[in-house]
């Protein structure tokens, strides 16, 4: 091994002294200032615009005006809810735990709003699973609930069209017998919430719906803002 | 050779088996058993609870029953998909663990107890008898849960 001597280095000279107040140091400083100044006063206007608590699509579009049955008869479509901010999500009867706690604190949500409130409000339960769930049992399901919301269904292909419309999912499972009428369903668990000028607003994953203060004031933020 | 090995795991197992027989003991306590409160259209229902698990061995619930139905099963919750596109159901397991010096949280949402076949409808206020199947040991806690719409604060 050859022992490799430090090459000896040669001194720069030492640069140039800059002036203090060299002019381009400080059109940069300032530049960057501005820039960074605007930066957070946009930021902050952003964050009040977008200060939900559920995730806020944008740009906000029209919803999918589904046509549904509801209990005797009565033709259940989102238009006719217009003027109203509506709450809706997927689900059946038969799910013994996701379904019955997204409606329980949807309840606990549009109890907490005030009656004037309430009126400006419709919470619909669509089943996707027509084959057990007729829209009188789907009634008397959500209307235990609350005596004001409303149970919807469809045949399998209008069901479809809606959750297709709604960027949303669902599959039948076998249960544990095999038998025809043992079978649970994987759904889209979103709560969606359509503004009073029919535009799809904001989206709640189950587990947020749990959180009925943060509802409450989205729900109210919805109803305040100007209709289009 | 294969004999000694025998006898060598023979003992072994014989003198552990007091041992293994002190572990059987399972020490686990319920904290917050509800069952949930559902629409008389329902014919399912879910119980939900806090186990703690004691000992220093991991326990398992593998199930339970009540008179009030015809079977109870362990089941969890299932997230398929990402965003929009999720799916969230619920699959049966033949068991849910209760870690040595752990916990087993029962919740909405989340893993629970489903009650099916509802012969009798539980109703909101009230107490139903319902008991929990353990292991190891086939162990049974017979407990009185409230009926209620939401979780116990």
């Amino acid at each position: 091994m050859s022992v490799v001597s430090p090459n000896t280095t040669s001194v720069p000279n030492p640069p140039a002294k800059r002036p203090f107040f060299d002019w381009r140091v400080w059109t940069v400083a300032i530049v960057l200032l501005v820039a960074v100044g605007l930066a957070v006063l946009f930021g902050v206007k952003q964050n009040a615009q977008q200060g939900f608590f559920g995730m806020r699509l944008f740009p906000l579009k029209t919803a999918y005006d589904f046509k549904l049955q509801g209990a005797n008869g009565a033709e259940v479509r989102l238009d006719q809810f217009q003027g109203k901010a509506v709450l809706f999500l997927f689900g059946f009867t038969h799910c013994a735990n996701i379904c019955p706690t997204s409606l329980t604190n949807l309840t606990e949500v549009y109890q907490a709003l005030t009656p004037e409130e309430r009126k400006q409000v419709q919470v619909v339960f669509i089943s996707v699973d027509p084959n057990r769930d007729t829209p009188q049992t789907l009634e008397q399901y959500v209307t235990s609930f609350d005596p004001t919301f409303i149970g919807a269904t469809a045949s399998k292909p209008a069901i479809d069209q809606t959750v297709l419309a709604y960027g949303g999912s669902y599959e039948m499972v076998a249960g544990p017998t095999n038998q025809t009428n043992d079978y649970s369903v994987n759904h889209s668990a979103y709560t969606y919430l359509v503004n009073p000028s029919g535009k799809l607003e904001l989206l709640y994953g189950n587990e947020k719906l749990a959180e009925v203060s943060k509802m409450v004031s989205d729900i109210r933020a919805v109803l305040r803002e100007p209709r289009s | 050779m294969v004999k000694s090995v025998r006898l060598f795991f023979f003992a072994l197992l014989v003198l552990n088996a007091p041992v293994l027989r002190a572990d059987d003991q399972v020490a686990v306590t319920v904290q917050r058993p509800w069952m949930r409160a559902v629409p008389d259209v329902m014919d399912s229902t879910a119980v939900y609870m806090v186990l703690v698990n004691t000992s220093s061995v991991p326990a398992e619930l593998v199930g339970g029953s009540t008179t009030i139905a015809d079977s109870v099963a362990p089941m969890i919750t299932t997230k398929e998909g990402e965003g929009l596109k999720q799916v969230v159901g619920m699959q049966g397991v033949d068991a849910l663990e209760i870690p040595a010096h752990g916990t087993l949280v029962l919740e909405p949402n989340g893993n629970h107890l489903m009650v099916m076949g509802l012969k009798e409808h539980p109703k909101e206020g009230t107490q139903v008898d319902f008991t929990i199947k353990l292991e190891p040991g086939d162990h049974e806690i017979h407990l009185k849960i409230p009926v209620q719409k939401k979780p116990v604060k």
